[in-house]
């Protein structure tokens, strides 16, 4: 025992750190209209509590459920394959796993065995992938189960416990998200439900649960990684047990520890014959399966000559991707990037929108590009026009000339406006003789607000300058 | 008058639906109260159901292939509005809000469905002596069990109080029953009847059947249930044959069937049976072998391995499906009030499917049942039937206290139709000082109508 807490006492001075491990399993809602062994709607955030519901995904005494969702399988197939699994071509069936809680209305889950095994994103290695029915949610604040969401499918993705530190599964929970969003197959973020492993060398693993975002994995994480390093310190054993992440405090708190763990009774569902995933339904996914964004990136910067940076941003959404790709048929590719990296991401974060959500079209990329080539506008003016484009009906020549932004100054007019300007602003052309650069551009802003914008600031700098200094 | 018969009279205003409706429910009205088969009855509903089929005949117009046939429903096939309680006080208060697939069969072909009946409790037995709301007299020898679990369905036939009964079968629950009551019961190969509002006891196991008091009962019952249901992943797709057309033959036509029949007799089957039974079926196997059918003994090693496999099965799949009996959704949590098999099986399922032992116990059961499945398929692959008992012992006197193994031992001849998923019926053979005994008849996967073609020639 002295030894060994000598040698921690050394690896604590000798500064070295703890290596940790960390393992994901995450829940996402798969893309489906209808659930999973059911014919009942899956809005379940729209409709009111409890009225996408019926006797099978209630539960009720009796009922067996549907054949399985096709639409389910395959985009959990789908996932599968874009995570490069393994699939299995034999058989595929649903296990039963008890277990007692107000949401769960058979008293167990159906949980499919897996469907797609040894796959992989970004070196971090998938043990598995499996289907699921959601179970309903349980409202202690309204005294309510909402069974809305019972039934609805899910798929699960295990993974190795591959990462290393918070930070790596923050990166991997957003690649694997991005993913998620290419393959059109799920839902996204927002219906994310993850359990997290994590074990500390010398220490036990304890599974969190209970985290519902990239921030929360990360947080609890984080909490995790230095409660288990202080347990070390101190020479106190990490137990294995399972914890809840508090998102209020951004805390984990003990659960239970492997002793009273749940035995969950896995049971093959009698109800749920076997289902043979058919080679041809298979080739068929393989054949539409969309391109997943870690290899779009390399595209992009091999085929557009981009630099990496601005192929992450474009690839950041699939839509966008696909965009860019309609953009740069006509015009540079450089240019394009530029523009939709910058400015078009710029507008799109500050509307805290994604791009889809934006309405805007490659059209309309293409249109603006084209009036800026051709010298229709400035740069300024395509900054103010690119901030009104999103959820606008309007296309950008139209929003110009909505504008009066059209068109841009000639060089005699800039002349005049500049002139103009100097002898109605003597304070700040004094100011700026005695050298205050600052108010150089204030005479720079009064001509383009007498220009609208139209002016080239590079061109009006250039005619101030002159007139002041001659 | 048999159920054809009754059926052209009804169609030709000689017998009024509501007439057929009201006799019966005067024998229940009458007789209930002491048989106790039926534990509710929905007059209103059964004679406004009368009625429309009684002026839709007046009318000329269409009615279904059952019209005028009234029909009682064991209590754990959902039926909407009516109390589906399973003879538990766990669902007392359970009304159900959907029809099963075979309950909306039954009245779009305008049967008449006049109530529920008794069973023991989640049809977890073999007596009926477990429902929470009292045992069944069994009518054809009053003061013995009708046997189980559908025995209140196989009681009602038996005391003449509904033409046609459905059961559920899980390891005999329909043909141990119709053997005691000396009536018909069928239970058809796996998935050709849908399970989809049945309640569960054992689910790669139950399957729903009728009970009838003549041959074209059960025919036309069958016609109406059998098929393909596609929201019930276990149902089998495929054509099914019309059972009412092979029957409907004069009765030498019927006799002629058998000619071509080979039929087996398992020297285990009979082994394990009481003697005052075995001369009864000894009669029935010379009748079939005076219409001409070659009569095999044959052999079945794997008998002792049937009742423990069963009961494996069934106490695992039986613990799972009672978990959403949690007390929240029913009214009371399944362990806090049901009976003592009831609970000895959720204990036993949930003691057997524990992580630990899953390989030891289940997986075990699973491999067993595949082996029993294999050795009945080969028998029956040169072979039309099987003949034996339905169950190897007379029942017992209701209230008379039998060990757990006593009363599973009940089940020794019917529990292996249910493992091998094959169709198997029951009909009264004889009887032994007054108690009915029943004759079992098995045939391979999909040979169910062999089963009713047999049945009407024996009948005959
Ligand atoms: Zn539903």
């Amino acid at each position: 025992m002295i030894i060994i807490k000598l040698w921690l006492l050394f690896l604590i001075i000798g500064g070295i750190t703890i290596d940790m491990k960390c393992g994901l399993e995450i829940h996402v809602q798969l893309k489906t209209d209808s659930k999973l062994f059911c014919d009942c709607s899956t809005n379940y955030k729209e409709a009111p509590a409890n009225t996408n519901i019926c006797p099978v995904c209630l539960n009720q005494p009796g009922t067996k459920p549907f054949p399985t969702n096709e639409k389910a399988l395959k985009n959990a197939l789908t996932i599968a394959l874009m995570l490069n699994c393994k699939i299995d071509k034999d058989i595929t069936y649903f296990m039963r796993k008890h277990y007692d809680y107000p949401d769960l209305p058979s008293g167990y889950q159906r949980t499919s065995v897996p469907i797609g095994y040894e796959g992989d994103l970004n070196g971090i290695k998938i043990r598995e992938i499996h289907m699921e029915e959601d179970p309903g949610q349980f409202k202690p604040d309204f005294g309510i189960v909402d069974f809305n969401r019972s039934g609805i499918p899910l798929v699960e993705i295990v993974t190795e416990p591959d990462m290393h530190s918070p930070e790596e599964a923050r990166e991997f929970l957003k690649e694997l998200i991005r993913v998620l969003n290419y393959s059109e197959c799920a839902r996204g973020e927002g219906t994310m439900r993850a359990d997290v492993n994590i074990s500390l060398e010398g220490g036990n693993r304890a599974e969190i649960k209970n985290i519902n975002s990239i921030k929360g994995a990360y947080k609890s994480l984080k909490f995790e990684m230095i409660r288990q390093k202080n347990l070390i310190k101190r020479g106190v054993e990490v137990k294995q047990e399972t914890r809840a992440f508090l998102e209020s405090q951004m805390i984990t708190v003990a659960m239970r520890t492997k002793e009273d763990a749940d035995d969950y009774r896995f049971i093959p569902d009698p109800d749920l014959p076997p289902i043979k995933v058919q080679k041809k339904q298979l080739e068929e996914v393989s054949e539409t399966i969309p391109e997943a964004p870690h290899n779009k990136v390399k595209r992009f910067i091999e085929e557009y000559d981009i630099d990496e940076e601005s192929a992450k941003t474009l690839t950041s959404e699939l839509k966008l991707a696909n965009a860019y790709e309609i953009v740069v048929k006509s015009i540079d590719p450089k240019f394009a990037a530029m523009w939709m990296r910058d400015e078009l991401k710029r507008v799109l974060t500050y509307n805290k929108l994604d791009f889809k959500e934006s309405e805007i079209s490659a059209e309309n990329i293409i249109e603006l590009l084209n009036l800026l080539n051709d010298k229709k506008i400035t740069t300024k003016v395509g900054q103010r026009i690119i901030e009104k484009m999103p959820k606008n009906k309007n296309s950008p020549k139209e929003i110009a000339e909505e504008l009066g932004l059209i068109g841009v100054v000639e060089k005699d007019e800039v002349l005049d406006t500049a002139k103009k300007t100097i002898s109605e602003n003597e304070a700040a052309v004094s100011d700026y003789k005695k050298g205050k650069e600052t108010s150089l551009n204030f005479l720079v802003g009064q001509v383009m607000k007498l220009t609208r914008g139209k002016a080239d600031p590079g061109e009006t700098v250039k005619i101030l300058k002159e007139l002041i200094d001659n | 008058m048999n159920t054809f018969e009754k059926l052209q009279a009804i169609k030709n205003q000689d017998l009024k639906a509501t007439d057929n409706l009201e006799s019966f429910l005067k024998k229940i009205e009458n007789n209930n109260s002491s048989i106790n088969a039926f534990l509710t009855i929905n007059k209103d509903s059964a004679r406004n159901k009368a009625k429309e089929i009684d002026d839709k005949i007046a009318k000329g117009a269409n009615v279904g292939s059952l019209a005028g046939l009234v029909f009682g429903i064991k209590a754990n096939i959902n039926v909407e509005d009516e109390i589906i309680s399973a003879a538990s006080k766990t669902l007392e208060d359970y009304q159900s809000s959907y029809d099963a697939t075979v309950i909306k069969r039954i009245k779009e072909q305008d049967g008449i469905i006049i109530g529920m009946c008794n069973m023991d409790e989640f049809a977890a037995g073999s007596s009926t002596e477990s429902s929470y709301f009292g045992a069944t007299d069994n009518p054809a020898a009053p003061g013995h069990i009708p046997g189980g679990s559908s025995g209140g369905s196989a009681a009602a036939i038996a005391a003449e109080m509904c033409d046609i009964t459905l059961g559920s079968d899980t390891g005999g629950s329909i043909r141990n029953p119709a053997s005691h009551c000396g009536v018909f019961g069928f239970k058809p190969t796996y998935g050709a009847v849908s399970r989809q509002g049945l309640l569960d006891l054992s689910m790669s196991l139950d399957q729903i059947g009728p009970l009838a008091d003549d041959v074209s009962g059960m025919a036309v019952a069958l016609d109406t249930i059998v098929g393909y249901d596609k929201t019930e992943c276990t149902s089998l797709n495929q054509e099914f044959p019309v059972f009412t057309e092979v029957i409907n033959q004069n009765s030498e036509k019927l006799q002629d069937y058998m000619k071509d029949m080979k039929v087996l007799c398992i020297n285990q089957f009979s082994d394990v049976t009481d003697d005052h039974i075995n001369n009864i079926i000894d009669d029935s196997v010379a009748k079939i072998k005076n219409m001409g059918a070659e009569v095999v003994d044959s052999s079945f090693n794997y008998i002792d391995l049937c009742l423990p496999t069963y009961y494996l099965i069934n106490y695992v799949e039986f613990f799972s499906a009672t978990r959403k009996y949690d007390g929240r959704k029913y009214g009371y949590k399944i362990e806090d009030v049901c009976g003592e098999e009831v609970l000895r099986r959720i204990e036993m399922g949930s003691y057997i499917s524990q992580q630990e032992f899953s390989g030891k116990y289940y997986k075990k059961a699973l491999q067993a049942r595949s082996l029993i499945r294999n050795e009945i398929n080969k028998l029956l692959s040169d072979a039309d039937l099987i003949l034996g008992p339905t169950v190897p012992k007379l029942p017992h006197k209701i209230g008379e206290k039998l060990e757990p193994m006593e009363m599973y031992a009940y089940d020794v001849l019917t529990v292996i139709a249910n493992l091998a998923g094959i169709p198997a019926g029951s009909m009264k053979a004889g009887e032994y000082n007054g108690i009915p005994v029943g004759l079992q008849l098995q045939a391979k996967p999909n040979g169910d109508v062999k089963i009713i073609k047999a049945m009407a020639a024996l009948n005959h």
